[in-house]
């Protein structure tokens, strides 16, 4: 945004300086508006072909060539469905829920950064932004789960909050830990400190041993905040009726989803920035053509984590709610706190090389006790009261 | 978590395998085994029966040629009674040998096949056409003798084997019948010819 | 930035009085939130933005959601009854309580210098700074809050155990 206003400073020098720096904030907003919605439709379509095909059949082609028509379909299904609304619910929390669920999930694409130069706004607390808007989208919850009045939509949304402020911590001590490592809490900082060395990849934060396994602490966290599977018991189709989002209909739940689907792009997005080095990889330095390599790079990075991300979906069973929480608290957390050590002596080791191997050791010695520990496999035999 | 991911990433392989296979099938129809319906159809087995339809020797002039008799055998064995039949009589009123009406309710009928094994003449015969949905549910469901007179060569196609038992045992019966004639013909055959 | 700040003083002022005034208890608990919104606003423009974002994290992340959780789990929310007493003893108190909260404010505006608040922002709440003074100068405090966070982690979960086994 900054360099947009520059931009068109330099292009119209005697406009008013109130023109030039309202469309210099309303540009981004329109094209985030128009993007980032626009790829979430189209990974809702990925995600129905990619699962079709892990699950040995083709997915929705009947729609367009290959489907591509699917999501605007599913759109104009939505739209046109009937708004029920309970009797005796809380009208204005049900009006409200769903738009507190996508608003942060939107909000959170401002401090992206897509390309060179390409960040909406560039936050010197970036990452403490992000993690605080992602963190309001709790509340769309339980509001989904109260203003319904149903006992199980409460109950679902109970659950849902319980999972989703349990996992927020390990993610964001992931998180912290690449804060650490990189010195800065802005985005763009955090991406340009992995720039540099081979081909521009080398330095990428996952190749170190702290950093490979914060990658792997913040993709589970980011799949179960934004509640997919494994962690979908919220939202789950067998799970107690639908959980916070059952008395919604038509849009409301369009917008549920939307909400979902975006806060899980834009984790992944954060993802990339953070652990991924951004828009970073070879030839994104070059003269003209320069930004556009690095955004095409920022969104095959994306778009593979999303793939992954939809993969484990079609693979992995659900697990259930009390092994969620043993998982998060026992497992996730001592790892994420055993982490920030891991990057603490990596910073102050001198050679770089032994720093490597000491916290790669560390961590997967850590990481192996963790599991015995974490997993429960002395669990006694069941005893049946009536049953012989 | 090295151990303890293994079954996890397994998992993963096998997805894996799935989706990528999936694109490779070339029509073997192993690892994508949609089959995109009314372009293309799913082979069903020889056996599979949906509703009777009726067995005629000539293509060219069905109602000449049926096998049915109008014995009424498969009307009065039938379970749920779908099966309605009319006799065909000439001017005069004497019977012919033929239907004039015979009437199948599909609604009704629960393809049991016992019309089809209680037929002496194996004029009736299960067939496997299963796209018969129509837009009322009572009248429209009725199918009526120009429907289901279908010609043996559509018999021979959908049930082979099945089929060419059916015509060794008439083409044999067949021969005993001339067999048995021709000795009553040689018995009588000489004796005008010699006087 | 004076509009900006009047916006914010009426959206916080809004959200504070509906809080206290609404009927239904979960519409109060969200005009508190919009509450928390205002004064993490009011932070972001005095240019103190660690402290903004943490408002949002810590106020609205979690101690709305405590709040929540509290309310939703008793009985009675929708109440039918409304502000009770209307001149009673509630009433008097709390409007003590303001002008006293003014009297505070304003001898505090008169004797402090009104001229550095803006521009001696820019240093003294960036992240590094707030980090280098915690573990410079306010290390015991610190430390101490972090045993008190340690105590009441415990305590928590040895009163959850207790339910737990006094349950069975």
């Amino acid at each position: 945004m900054e360099q947009l206003y520059q931009l068109l400073h330099g292009w119209f020098a005697n406009a008013p300086d109130a023109v030039l720096r309202t469309v210099a904030i309303v540009v981004p907003i329109l094209l985030i508006i128009t993007v980032f919605p626009g790829v979430f439709a189209y990974i809702t379509l990925i995600e129905r072909k990619a699962l079709g095909r892990i699950q040995n059949r083709i997915g929705p082609n009947r729609v367009g060539p290959w489907g591509i028509l699917q999501p605007i379909a599913d759109g104009l299904k939505l739209l046109t469905k009937e708004d029920i609304v309970p009797r005796r619910a809380d009208k204005f929390v049900h009006f409200l829920a769903p738009v507190i669920a996508v608003v942060p999930a939107i909000v959170l694409f401002a401090v992206l950064p897509v390309g060179p130069g390409l960040v909406p706004v560039d936050l010197p607390i970036g990452i403490l932004f992000a993690f605080a808007v992602s963190t309001a989208s709790v509340l769309a919850l339980f509001m989904g789960g109260w203003a319904s009045r149903n006992k199980f939509s409460l109950l679902g949304a109970m659950r849902a909050v319980a999972q989703v402020v349990s996992y927020e911590v390990p993610m964001v001590l992931a998180a912290v830990a690449v804060v650490m490592a990189a010195g800065t809490l802005s985005t763009v900082g955090i991406m340009h400190k992995q720039a540099g060395g081979f081909l521009n990849i080398a330095h990428w934060y996952i190749f170190q041993p702290w950093g490979f396994v914060g990658f792997v602490l913040f993709v589970i966290g980011a799949m179960a905040e934004s509640a997919r599977t494994p962690f979908d018991i919220p939202e789950a189709e067998s799970e107690i009726i639908a959980g916070y989002h059952t008395e919604y209909s038509g849009f409301k739940f369009a917008l549920f989803q939307m909400g979902e689907y975006l806060a899980s792009m834009a984790m992944a997005g954060i993802t990339v920035t953070m652990f991924l080095g951004g828009y970073n990889g070879p030839g994104v330095g070059w003269k003209y053509i320069g930004p556009l390599i690095g955004v095409g790079y920022f969104f095959a990075k994306l778009l593979s984590i999303i793939f992954v991300i939809i993969w484990i979906r079609g693979t992995w069973p659900r697990i259930r709610v009390d092994q969620l929480m043993a998982f998060a608290w026992k497992v996730l957390l001592p790892m994420s706190i055993l982490n920030i050590v891991a990057v603490a002596i990596a910073h102050y080791m001198e050679s770089k090389f032994w720093a490597w191997i000491v916290t790669a050791v560390l961590l997967f010695v850590a990481a192996v006790i963790l599991s015995k520990i974490g997993s429960p496999q002395n669990v006694e035999r069941r005893t049946y009261r009536y049953a012989a | 978590m090295g151990l303890l991911g293994k079954g996890l990433f397994a998992g993963m392989a096998v997805t894996a395998r799935n989706f990528i296979g999936s694109y490779f099938d070339g029509g073997r129809k192993e690892r994508l085994f949609t089959y995109q319906y009314p372009e293309e159809k799913m082979p069903l087995p020889e056996n599979s029966r949906t509703f009777p339809f009726l067995v005629c020797d000539d293509e060219q002039d069905p109602v000449g040629t049926m096998r049915c008799v109008a014995c009424k055998i498969c009307e009065t064995e039938c379970p749920p009674q779908c099966i309605y039949i009319v006799m065909d009589r000439d001017e005069k009123g004497k019977p012919q040998q033929r239907p004039k009406v015979f009437d199948i309710d599909i609604s009704v009928c629960m393809q049991c096949q016992i019309c089809v094994e209680v037929c002496p003449f194996d004029a009736i015969k299960m067939d496997c056409d299963y796209e018969k949905s129509q837009h009322g549910r009572f009248d429209e469901l009725v199918e009526h003798l120009p429907d289901l007179l279908k010609s043996n060569a559509y018999y021979n196609r959908i049930k082979p084997t099945e089929a060419s038992a059916v015509d060794a045992r008439l083409k044999a019966a067949q021969e005993k019948k001339a067999k048995k004639a021709v000795p009553a013909a040689k018995a009588e055959g000489p004796a005008p010819a010699a006087s | 930035m004076n509009a900006a700040f009047w916006i914010l003083a009426v959206i916080t002022l809004m959200g504070a009085l509906l809080a206290i005034s609404l009927r239904n208890l979960v519409h109060c608990v969200l005009s508190l939130i919009l509450f928390f919104l205002g004064v993490a606003g009011n932070y972001f423009l005095l240019r103190a933005d660690f402290l903004g974002a943490v408002q949002i994290l810590i106020y609205i992340g979690a101690v709305a959601v405590l709040i929540l959780f509290a309310i939703m789990l008793t009985r009675n929310v929708t109440g039918t009854e409304g502000p009770r007493d209307m001149f009673g003893l509630g009433w008097w108190a709390g409007l003590i309580t303001a002008a006293l909260v003014a009297v505070a404010v304003w001898i505090t505006l008169r004797s402090a210098p009104e001229a550095g608040v803006t521009s001696a922002g820019q240093a003294v709440g960036s992240v590094e700074a707030i980090g280098r003074e915690l573990l410079t100068q306010w290390v015991v405090p610190l430390e101490v809050l972090g045993v008190l966070l340690t105590a009441a982690l415990i305590g928590a979960v040895v009163i959850a155990l207790e339910e737990v086994r006094r349950r069975r």
